[in-house]
């Protein structure tokens, strides 16, 4: 298994305009997306992800490094011919319909025009956009834009998607689906990147992560291997107990409505809790143990900065 | 490397060359070169002031420029068709502009030897600038000058220059010469005699000395020459002299020229001259 | 082929641009108003329908290339729905080039919606049609296709405004260029005179495309101007393309 896509020490400086205050906005990235994986960009606003997404599209030209793409140059053509892309915030042609939208990036594609009807018709009904595929797109709301553009990303039947920020500003339902879809892509054997600030989602769904702040790659690799199991403390509800007696064991968070949320480090120590819980006949609500997430890694990587 | 990064400049200066070369050719071949020829098409009067939008001062610059270029190159044939209609139209444009009205009475008088309409150039632009000299001043001088010769009008023009303020103090010099050869010796004489009062330029002053003695012997010698006939009816033959006329009673006195010396008579042709030439004194 | 994708899809967007038959009403109400100016005119009532109809359909055709060319590629950027594009297989001109094609497609469509019109004025006047009329719109087309492209070439780097600036400034020192010439014609010669006489070979001449009076008052054409005109509009627009693909090329699309 090859890689999809390859950077190499990217380094990008913006001198807008005028005034010739120059931004260093990628200082040396370097990360690889390996085939058939979902690959997750994570980073706060302004650290460099859709900067690098530009770099890989030809759209920016970095001052230094390497990107390959597919093995070629974003520059080339061929490059892009099984590459699909969803902008953050798409804006796409208002006056066009959603089918005739499609149709012109299918052209573009040079999809015979016999496939061409077929596959629209497809997709539309794979992002479930059936009774507005005949709308001008300026009618249509922010998500039905979302979907429409997932659309046009799969239009040539790509093995990479890119997707920047595809879950922002979506509600829970919204990004559950946007979530199983990338999850069918992946199943289906294409790769994935996306890129996100929301740590909930990156963590759910991606095999790979890198994290970017500040125009450099903090931290990289596999999830499971960047977020290790280890317990850190237990979270234990119960009530019945009076609080002194709880404190020998960890913190009380909080105490409401007769019920202590406690906070046991060590994880010997949750046997214990439980038979004092028994023996003073109280009573047990919940037991939580909390692993390391990524954001506590994202926490800790930035803290360092 | 270097050399993919010469590609561009050196297609774009090759284009620079070939557009050159092209425009070289295209101007070889003759047009009718009227650019602008629109303005005959432009109506006159407020209309055209207003289709300019506001910028009709810097529009009669243009249509300016053009004319003269258009005026100026004799190719073009029935150029006269429309010159009075453009050159309204520029005054029109701009009515306080001197330089159209003098331009346009100067092609006038040598482009298209018209007299009249060089007047009319001048009128137009002394009705529209009351308060420039220049328009009847240069007026007076056509109408002097060959062909019209009309020494009426000339008056005319220079007496309303002479009493602009501003005008040239030779304004009334040509206003006094203009009424001498329309014979209206006496307006002459005073005007004259104005000058040599006033002028403190000793050769001016000179100037005015002789204008005054030619005024005075045309008038002395018209009077000399009434008495003379005169005298030929009461006596049936020419007087020997002139003292004779006034012995004879003809003449109240016989007057002498402006320094003071006597005429000349011939009895034999019945000429009275001067005795000596104004200019030569 | 991928230009051809891009022309077309241009043409469709162009086509709904109010501004262009916004332009048209006016252009067609000026046609018609020759004829008003025509009963104010001393001369031939009828050159001036011609004259001033043909003035039209060539100053609209070029507010027309300037209103929306400037707008073209600087609308794809600013709305970035060129970043969607710049994904898909497709190079830098030939997007710049798809764009230009498409618009000249409306352009030609537009004159001649607007030579319709002036055709059928004219026919008012003198009960023909006169199709020696549509050779100058036809000069006036070449003149067309160089202004569109120096359009899109600001239109490629630059805000509308700006753009329809630059653009108009080319437009009148194009219209203007005589009077380099009789400036030339002024000056002695010397280092100022040939820098000057090179300026005037390279800056536009327009004119070169205006063939109203020689049409209006069937006047012979000189031989080879349809040449000389076809040849200067497609190398003067070809440089102007090359000079924008060139500025295009390397641009960061922020």
């Amino acid at each position: 298994m090859g890689n999809v896509l390859e950077l190499r020490d990217v380094k990008k400086t913006y001198k807008p305009g005028f005034i010739p205050k120059p931004k260093e906005v990628l200082k040396g990235v370097s990360f690889s997306v390996a085939e058939g994986e979902i690959f997750g960009y994570l980073g706060p606003n302004g650290a460099g992800k859709t900067s690098t997404i530009k770099c890989v599209l030809g759209l920016v030209y970095p001052d230094a490094g390497t990107i390959s793409l597919f093995g070629r140059s974003p520059l080339d053509p061929r490059a892009k011919d099984k590459l699909g892309f969803l902008p953050e915030n798409p804006y796409f042609y208002e006056y066009l319909t959603g089918r005739e939208f499609l149709d012109f990036y299918a052209q573009l594609f040079r999809v015979e025009k016999s496939e061409r009807a077929g596959r629209i018709d497809r997709l539309i009904k794979t992002v479930d956009l059936e009774r507005a595929a005949g709308l001008p797109l300026r009618k249509y709301s922010r998500g039905m834009l979302q979907r429409i553009g997932l659309a046009q990303a799969l239009i040539n039947e790509p093995t990479f998607v890119i997707l920047d920020e595809p879950l922002g500003g979506l509600d829970p339902l919204g990004r559950k689906e946007i979530r199983d879809i990338i999850l069918g892509l992946r199943d289906a054997g294409k790769t994935v990147l996306f890129t996100s600030h929301i740590l909930q989602d990156i963590e759910m769904i991606c095999d790979h992560v890198a994290i970017i702040v500040k125009g450099r790659i903090l931290n990289q690799g596999r999830l499971s291997e960047l977020v290790s199991e280890k317990i850190l403390f237990t979270e234990i509800t119960v009530s019945g107990i009076a609080e002194e007696d709880l404190r020998a064991f960890g913190d009380c968070v909080s105490v409401r409505d007769g019920r202590a949320l406690l906070k046991v480090p060590i994880e010997d120590d949750v046997p214990k809790v439980l038979d004092l819980v028994r023996e003073r006949g109280g009573r047990i609500y919940s037991l939580v143990p909390r692993t390391q997430t990524l954001e506590d890694i994202f926490v800790d990587t930035v803290a360092k900065q | 490397m270097v050399k993919r990064k010469l590609v561009f400049p050196a297609v774009l200066l090759l284009g620079l060359g070939a557009i050159a070369g092209l425009k070289i050719t295209l101007d070889a071949m003759t047009r009718v070169k009227q650019p602008g020829a629109g303005i005959v098409y432009l109506p006159a009067g407020p209309a055209v002031k207003a289709a300019t939008f506001g910028y009709s001062s810097f529009m009669a610059d243009i249509a300016y420029v053009w004319a003269i270029q258009y005026y100026g190159n004799s190719d073009i044939p029935d150029r006269l068709n429309n010159f009075n209609r453009i050159f309204t139209v520029i005054a029109d444009l701009d009515p306080k502009w001197v330089d159209p009205y003098l331009t346009a009475g100067l092609i006038a008088h040598y482009d298209f030897k018209d007299p009249e309409l060089t007047l009319k150039m001048y009128d137009e632009g002394a009705v529209r600038n009351p308060k420039e000299w220049i328009f009847p001043f240069e007026a007076g001088h056509y109408c002097a000058l060959p062909p019209l010769r009309d020494y009426e009008r000339a008056r005319a023009y220079y007496k309303i220059a002479m009493n602009i303020p501003g005008a040239p103090a030779i304004t009334k010099r040509l206003y006094a010469d203009a009424s001498f050869k329309t014979m209206d010796y006496k307006t002459s004489w005073e005007v004259w005699r104005e000058v040599y009062e006033t002028e403190t330029n000793p050769e001016i002053k000179k100037i005015a000395s002789n204008h005054l003695y030619q005024v005075k012997a045309a008038v002395d010698i018209a009077v000399l020459k009434v008495a003379l006939s005169k005298f030929r009816e009461q006596y049936g033959r020419a007087a020997r002299n002139l003292e004779e006329l006034a012995t004879a009673r003809v003449i109240g006195s016989v007057p002498a020229d402006f320094d003071g010396k006597d005429y000349v008579y011939d009895p034999q042709t019945g000429d009275i001259k001067t005795a000596v030439i104004p200019w030569k004194r | 082929m991928t230009i051809l994708v891009i022309a077309r899809h241009t043409f469709k967007e162009a086509v709904r641009d109010r501004i262009l038959y916004l332009l048209l009403f006016f252009s067609a109400l000026s046609i018609v108003l020759a004829r008003v100016l025509a009963v104010l005119t001393v001369g031939d009532r009828v050159k001036v329908v011609k004259d001033v109809g043909l003035a039209s359909i060539g100053f609209f055709g070029a507010l027309m290339a300037i209103l929306i060319g400037t707008g073209l590629v600087y609308k794809e950027i600013e709305k970035r729905t060129i970043f969607t594009l710049i994904s898909k297989p497709i190079r830098r001109f030939e997007f710049l080039l798809g764009k230009y094609l498409g618009l000249i497609w409306t352009l030609a469509v537009m004159i001649a919606a607007m030579t319709v019109i002036y055709l059928i004025v004219v026919f008012l006047h003198t009960f023909t049609i006169e199709f020696r009329m549509v050779l100058a719109v036809l000069f006036i087309f070449l003149e067309l296709i160089l202004i569109t492209a120096v359009a899109i070439l600001f239109s490629s780097f630059s805000t509308p405004i700006l753009s329809s600036l630059f653009a108009l400034s080319f437009y009148l020192i194009g219209h203007f260029s005589w009077s380099l010439e009789t400036l030339i014609k002024k000056t002695p010669p010397g280092t100022r005179r040939t820098l000057l006489r090179g300026l005037y070979a390279i800056l536009p001449d327009l004119e070169n495309f205006n063939i109203k009076t020689e049409v209006v008052q069937n006047l012979p054409l000189p031989a080879g101007l349809w040449l000389g005109a076809i040849g200067y509009s497609a190398v003067y627009t070809a440089f102007v393309l090359v000079l924008a693909v060139w500025i295009f090329r390397r641009r960061d699309f922020i």
